[in-house]
């Protein structure tokens, strides 16, 4: 591999963490930082707190919280530039500040990923742009893991699909713009549904203003050759695929998001089981200061320098006790092994080791509670039933003789978007719910969780995820030889059987296909990503190796959805297949110097959205196509079930008697 | 003429040699009494300005006007603009480092002339310097500060984004003189200030004020070295210091001898300074040594970054200190390889063997040689030896068998470049190392400045770089200045730049938009390819709607929200919705920035005229949850009722809306009977927390008011009961023959809640149960005879066996099992 042409998602790292500590340089002495909440999690992956303390920053404080002090001359504030309502926030803050402290203050904001045309207006309509410093942090991608680069942007899935605001589609755009501006154009960019359509045409449109632009820009030129180090990208969007995020994730990932949530590679766990943090709290990498309720709840970093964790995260839940216990036996017998020395030079060797026996002891106890925890959430009945519920809807079993179960989970006060995402799956898997048992579901939704959900309701049909038969938006489910070329709908009946959603046979320890992740289920958009990157194991798989052998094979050598064309038409969204050319001698040249690269790096992007599962799945790919591909995931957040629910559900029941106003933040 | 000895002009200064070198002749017209002028010039040989010194008496002219102006003159002497100055005494006058004019006016207002066309931009120094006044301005690369008469100190640090800011307190007391520390060459970042007050020098920045504690003052001039490291001191006693500008070490000490204050104290790179009166400069190098130029007339000093530059009436001279490599093959007397190189080349020309035997002599120095020639070819401003250290290089490297050429063709190129800005109508007099520090984009953009497009051109296309800010620069030039009508203008420019890369016709149709040519702008607008970039000026245009085509065609949000921002403030609410209407994009921006700023009213609106019902209605929903009461809670869930009750395809949700306010009625009810709140809870919710509390039968009312299913209903009960471990009523329920929800879950949330008793009491009552089933529900209860019976009567003798195990043989639990079985499995 050619270090400097490869792609290396450190780079990215390393880039934002020196812009932004060359920002924080640039303010002299010691300053209070004002952050955005939803910023404050993806910074702490890229710079510690500790490092910030080093570069002059006191105090912490969040933009939401309204309560940023006079303590120091200096206030930064740093927030994302898309958004109008932090810019009055900010603006407020200012204002505050400026009325309740007698000294001057300087004030500086710094714009992620940034500067706006609207937040240089509304802070000029405020009055308070003449007294602020204001800089650009262009930070677009943020690095959760070598393969992982996500933008981070929590409500990605609400914007694009639920309020159809294409900003996060546009940023992914620029972000990836910045990968091409580097490292050169994706010769080929093979997509799936609206809004990756969208981004592929922004990118297109961008590189052609690029080319319009002025080509000072010695980075902005690389821009213009194909890249030699990047085989393509393959852009999905959520939309193709709501049932996947919408299934329990099985992987042991996939289980903790489910069960406590995770955040930027960090979850909140109750201290009752994992025990107490062994050093200080001030080890926690996070910029929150909130020590009110941090002090029952601790924070677990979960991302790959905890080796433990690396080779479990991926792994289905089922034998992650095993390997548990493995990794216990194994530490037993390393620490055993000190008996053994004779010479102290064998001790010696066993002290040096002993740090790295502490770490790994630490973090066996922290996932041996974890996984306890999850053991007790799965044994439950009620989970079991959801499971069962969800795994027969996708599996295509009968829907209706799933009724009783639904009816059952919601006479036991499931949580609501557990039964919400259930429901879902079972209008997206069958095209919509028979009039009758919508307008009875609906009722029971209403009576069991409140009627402030008839705008929850509201906002599922209007993501698509639950509608009646009946329901224009509905009947547009195209049947297979239907005339419609491209769905309007992704047709699971169809597509289970074409591309073998099902796997009957799972062998969890040593998983041979990528439905392992669901324990059964292949997630579709993973499926769709190996129509253009494993051909011949699909063809494999689906179809058999006797059919393989005739005429279709013809396609196996293509690229993009060659070979498949037919079968992705019933996912929903236009499908797309895009080669980027640029100068042919350039791209001689550069084929030239490099040598021809022998392991290039495809990018697979999701936008709306990737839950761990999937990111499981495309490293099961990775991990098979390792001497011929390198995978790097993009994706505009990470979701789960649960937070796709969260877009649709109307947070706010009715006002308590005691009026005491429920503050959700 | 042209072999003039290229070591003419040197002057030896301790043991270095410094250079003068003629750059122009005849600058001024001897009419022009430089005496009473303020001079300020441009670094990187840029444009001198001249203002009139207003402290100076002049002579009464009759035939010259008398209204004040500042001229701008390029280094040759070439007028290059005059700018009428209207704003009173000029009370700071500079540049920055891209050539822009900056002008302070007494009353703090600093005009920043951007090109040298006298097109400007403005901004004030802030109120105190209103009040109090400008006393001097010192100006940096791109910032400056000014002195106000209080003593207060100003800064500016971007010209882009002026913001005055005031530095820490100066101390009292009158400040003899000062100067400024750029903020590139400072610890801190920040601009430092020298102060000369009293006895000694403060430093100021943006935090502090500290005392220096010297005791030579005071200082009637200050000036710190291009680098920053050093600070030289003009005592009023005529002693010049040189001290580092930490303060920590005096580094040198001259003294002048004179009791005329010197007009200038400056530094000539970074070793040497030069003190300059009326007509005498001196040149301090370290340790004191002197040389010293004597000119005819007044002389004015322009600080460069390699050197100074010495302004007459007559001539323009360059001082500077000798650089190595020239010193390396000129100095007199030296036997350095390149120096036998260059004679070599001259023997060659006189075709004399005598060239070989040199090339022989430093054969095993060639490359470094050759290297040094071409260094020394660039720091050379005479063509004649330019040449000659070229034509050395060349034949040096004909010699070698492999050298690497790219810096000799650099070469080539940069001097090409730099002889044709030398030359006297262009009057830039850029030395090599200025040209490498301004940069080739910089040098055209100095070139664009003094409209000279055909050299900028010539040099973009020599030196392979863009031209399209030039093309663009000059299409503006002609629309600002084009007489002919909008058409042919626009046709004459397309056709110029059709097809060069990288025209910004978005700046030139600003440029027609700005001198009022509206039309001709739309028309330029046109030919632009970047859709964003034509969104702010098609608003300034009023072409609202076009601009948000535009914005939605770039996909970027916050141009779509810019141009809605405008709309929204422009039209009125109606003609607004219609615009945005057919433009989804736009849309659901709006609808979404609403929806998340609780903008209710507009969201009213927007949905009714779209005739988005059920929307509507949300947000009559959402404002029902906020009330405190239930009585204006339903008046609000009955607005949203009658939005809905004219069509009767929401039948489903209308339905909702009544039951919700009957529950809310209800609820309240029940909160005055029973005093416990139930607001807030949902029909299942509250089903459960009155059979909790113990009130079936009002449970039973709701039940059936709001037709909650029978198997719903049941296991809310059960529930509810369980929690409330009311036991005796549970085994109340059990009397009944069949339950809907069958019995199974009685059991498992009844043995979950600890009861085993009666948990086991419910297994007979389980129909259905999968063969084996009672086994293990029996054991789950610790009742392992009771299993063992089932497993008899399902003869399953594993189970029998290991209930046995389980119970011990020894024990009585033991001993019935195996009674029990001992008849059936007995073998």
């Amino acid at each position: 591999m050619a270090p400097h042409a490869g792609f290396d998602t450190e780079h990215i790292r390393d880039k934002a963490r020196k812009e932004l500590l060359h920002l924080l340089e640039g303010v002299r002495g010691k300053k209070n930082l004002v952050i955005e909440r939803s910023l404050a999690g993806p910074v702490g992956v890229i710079v510690k707190v500790s490092t910030l303390h080093d570069y002059g920053v006191d105090k912490f404080f969040f933009l939401e919280n309204n309560n940023a002090d006079t303590s120091q001359r200096n206030a930064i504030f740093m927030a994302r530039g898309e958004c109008a309502r932090h810019v009055q926030a900010i603006a407020d803050q200012i204002k505050r500040l400026q009325r309740e402290s007698q000294t001057g203050h300087e004030f500086h904001i710094f714009w992620v990923p940034r500067r706006t045309l609207v937040s240089d207006k509304l802070l000029e309509e405020a009055g308070v742009l003449g007294d602020v410093n204001i800089s650009e942090l262009p930070i677009y991608f943020f690095p959760l893991e070598r393969d992982v680069l996500s933008l981070e942007l929590d409500d990605s899935f609400r914007d694009l699909y639920l309020f159809k605001d294409t900003t996060s589609a546009f940023l992914m755009a620029k972000a990836l713009m910045g990968i091409q501006s580097k490292h050169g154009l994706f010769p080929r960019v093979v997509g799936k549904g609206d809004q990756a359509k969208r981004v592929a045409e922004l990118l297109t449109r961008m590189r052609q203003e690029i080319l319009a632009g002025n080509t000072t820009d010695e980075a902005n030129k690389a821009g213009l050759a194909p890249s030699n180090s990047i085989e393509s990208v393959v852009i999905i969007d959520r939309e193709v695929d709501f049932v996947t995020p919408l299934l329990t994730q099985l992987t042991y990932e996939g289980l903790i998001d489910e069960v406590w949530g995770i955040h930027n590679n960090q979850t909140d766990v109750d201290l009752t089981i994992v025990g107490a943090s062994p050093q200080t709290s001030s080890q926690s990498a996070s910029a929150a200061p909130n020590p009110g309720t941090a002090s029952r709840k601790r924070k677990i970093q979960l991302d790959s320098s905890d080796k433990l964790y690396e080779g479990l995260r991926d792994t289905n839940f089922a034998i992650v006790g095993t390997l548990l216990n493995k990794v216990a036996r194994r530490l037993q017998s390393d620490y055993e092994s000190r008996h053994g020395t004779k010479t102290t030079a064998e001790l010696k060797d066993f002290v040096k080791k002993l740090p790295s026996y502490q770490a790994e002891h630490q973090s066996l106890k922290i996932h041996t509670g974890l996984a306890e925890e999850i053991m007790k959430h799965t044994r439950t009945d009620r989970f079991s039933r959801l499971l069962e519920a969800q795994q027969n809807l996708a599996a295509g079993a009968d829907p209706s003789s799933q009724h009783d179960a639904i009816e059952e989970l919601i006479a036991r006060d499931t949580p609501l978007a557990e039964i919400l995402r259930l429901l879902c799956i079972y209008s997206c898997v069958s095209g919509g719910i028979k009039t009758k048992d919508f307008e009875h579901f609906r009722r029971l939704i209403l009576e069991g969780y409140g009627y402030q959900h008839l705008i929850t309701l509201h906002n599922l049909e209007k993501l698509q995820l639950f509608l009646s038969r009946s329901s224009p938006m509905a009947n547009m489910i195209p049947m297979p030889g239907a005339g419609n070329a491209t769905g309007t709908k992704t047709n699971y009946t169809y597509l289970r059987k074409q591309l073998r959603l099902i796997v009957d046979e799972v062998n969890e320890h040593d998983p041979d296909d990528i439905a392992y992740v669901y324990s059964g289920y292949a997630p579709l958009s993973i499926r769709l990503v190996q129509c253009v990157l494993q051909k011949q194991y699909l063809f494999s798989i689906t179809r058999g190796n006797a059919v393989a052998g005739t005429g279709i094979v013809s396609g196996s050598g293509g690229q993009g959805w060659r070979g498949f064309d037919e079968v992705v038409k019933h996912a929903r969204g236009p499908a797309f297949d895009d080669i980027q050319k640029g100068e042919d001698k350039a791209i001689k040249a550069r084929a030239l110097l490099s040598g021809g690269g022998d392991r290039k790096t495809v990018f697979v992007v999701f936008v709306g959205g990737i839950t761990f599962t999937e990111i499981a799945a495309l490293r099961f790919i990775a991990m098979k196509e390792e001497a011929r591909r390198n995978i790097v995931i993009c994706a505009t957040s990470i979701i789960s079930g649960n937070k796709m629910m969260e877009a649709g559900i109307e947070k706010s029941p009715f006002v308590q008697d005691d009026s005491r106003p429920i503050v959700f933040t | 003429m042209e072999a003039t000895n290229p070591t003419a002009g040197w002057e030896r200064v301790g043991d270095r040699f410094y250079r003068k070198t003629q750059l122009y002749t005849a600058v001024f017209g001897q009419d022009l009494d430089l005496d009473h002028y303020i001079v300020a010039g441009a670094p990187y040989g840029g444009a001198v300005a001249i203002c009139r010194d207003e402290t100076r008496i002049v002579t009464y002219r009759p035939n010259q006007s008398a209204k004040p102006s500042i001229d701008i003159y390029s280094c040759a002497g070439k007028l290059l603009k005059s700018i009428a100055w209207d704003k009173g005494s000029v009370k700071g006058l500079g540049w920055s480092e891209d050539e822009r004019l900056l002008v302070v006016s007494y009353d703090g207002t600093v005009r920043c002339y951007y090109d040298l066309q006298g097109e400007f931009t403005q901004f004030s120094l802030g109120r105190e310097a209103e009040d109090f006044g400008v006393h001097s301005c010192r100006f940096y690369d791109h910032g400056m500060v000014a002195l106000l008469t209080n003593n207060a100190l100003v800064s500016v640090a971007s010209y882009d984004e002026p913001r005055p800011k005031p530095l820490a307190t100066s101390p009292e007391g009158e400040i003899h003189s000062w100067a400024i520390i750029s903020p590139s060459c400072t610890l801190s970042r920040s601009v430092e200030v020298l102060l000369s007050v009293g006895k000694t020098i403060y430093v100021v920045d943006a935090t502090d004020c500290e005392d220096r504690l010297l005791d030579i003052g005071p200082f009637t001039h200050i000036s710190a070295s291009p680098n920053g490291k050093f600070a030289a001191l003009y005592a009023a006693d005529g002693k010049t210091h040189v001290i580092t500008s930490d303060f920590q070490d005096r580094l040198s000490e001259y003294d002048s001898k004179s009791q005329i204050t010197p007009k200038y104290l400056a530094w000539c790179g970074n070793d040497a300074v030069v003190i300059a009166w009326e007509d005498e400069v001196n040149l301090v190098g370290p340790n004191s040594a002197v040389a010293s130029f004597v000119y005819e007339g007044r002389v004015h000093v322009i600080s460069d970054h390699d050197g100074v530059r010495l302004l007459t009436n007559d001539v323009c001279d360059f001082v500077q200190k000798v650089p190595d490599v020239t010193d390396e093959v000129f100095r007199f007397g030296t036997e350095s390889p390149a120096s036998v190189l260059l004679d070599a080349v001259e023997q060659l020309e006189n075709q004399s063997p005598k060239a070989d035997d040199n090339i022989q002599l430093i054969r095993s120095n060639l490359v470094e040689a050759v290297d040094t020639c071409v260094a020394a070819a660039g720091h050379e401003f005479n063509v004649h030896w330019q040449k000659q250290l070229l034509k050395a290089a060349s034949f040096g490297k004909s010699v070698l068998d492999i050298y690497n050429s790219d810096d000799f063709v650099d070469m080539c190129e940069t001097l090409r470049v730099l002889n044709a800005v030398r030359y006297y109508e262009i009057g830039l007099p850029l030395s090599y190392e200025q040209y490498q520090r301004l940069t080739p984009e910089g040098l055209i953009q100095r070139l664009i400045n003094r409209h000279e497009y055909l050299l900028a051109l010539k040099v973009a296309g020599y030196l392979r770089l863009p031209a399209d800010r030039i093309y663009v620069h000059w299409a503006s030039a002609k629309v600002r200045t084009g007489a002919e009508d909008d058409s042919t203008i626009c046709r004459m420019i397309v056709e110029k730049l059709a097809g060069k890369p990288g025209i910004s016709f978005e700046t030139i149709a600003r440029a027609a938009y700005d001198e009022g040519r509206g039309r001709l702008a739309t028309e330029l607008l046109n030919h632009e390819p970047r859709a964003g970039r034509q969104v702010p000026l098609l608003l300034s245009m009023e072409e609202d709607e076009i601009a948000l085509d535009k914005a939605i065609e770039s996909g970027d949000s916050d141009l779509i929200f810019i141009v809605l921002l405008h709309l929204k403030k422009k039209l009125p609410l109606a003609a607004f919705f219609r615009v945005i209407n057919t433009r989804p994009a736009a849309t659901a921006l709006v609808e979404s920035s609403a929806l998340l700023e609780g903008d209710n009213t507009l969201l009213k609106d927007f949905y009714y005229q779209d005739d988005r019902r059920i929307d509507g209605a949300g947000i009559f929903i959402r404002e029902a949850l906020k009330q405190p009461d239930a009585r204006t809670s339903g008046d609000k869930l009955a607005l949203a009722a009658k939005l809905l009750s004219d069509s009767r395809e929401n039948n489903f949700e209308l339905v909702a809306l009544k039951e919700a306010a009957a529950l809310l009625r209800m609820q309240e009810s029940l909160h005055r009977d029973l005093t416990d709140s139930f607001k807030g809870l949902s029909v299942n919710e509250t089903l459960y927390k009155l059979i909790h509390l113990g009130y079936s039968n009002k449970a039973k009312r709701i039940q059936s008011e709001f037709k909650v299913p029978e198997k719903v209903a049941w296991w809310i009960r059960l529930r509810a009961l369980v929690a409330k471990r009311d036991w005796n009523e549970i085994e109340e329920i059990a009397k009944s023959r069949k339950s809907p929800i069958g019995w199974e879950p009685f059991f498992n949330l009844i043995l979950q809640a600890g009861n085993a008793r009666l948990a086991a009491s419910f297994i007979p009552k389980c129909t259905n149960l999968e063969p084996g089933a009672a086994i293990t529900m029996y054991e789950k209860c610790g009742m392992r005879v009771k299993a063992a019976e089932e497993a008899i009567k399902a003869k399953n003798a594993d189970a029998w066996m290991r209930l046995l195990e389980a119970a011990g043989k020894n024990t009585t639990e033991g001993r019935e099992i195996e009674r029990l079985g001992a008849q059936v499995f007995k073998k």
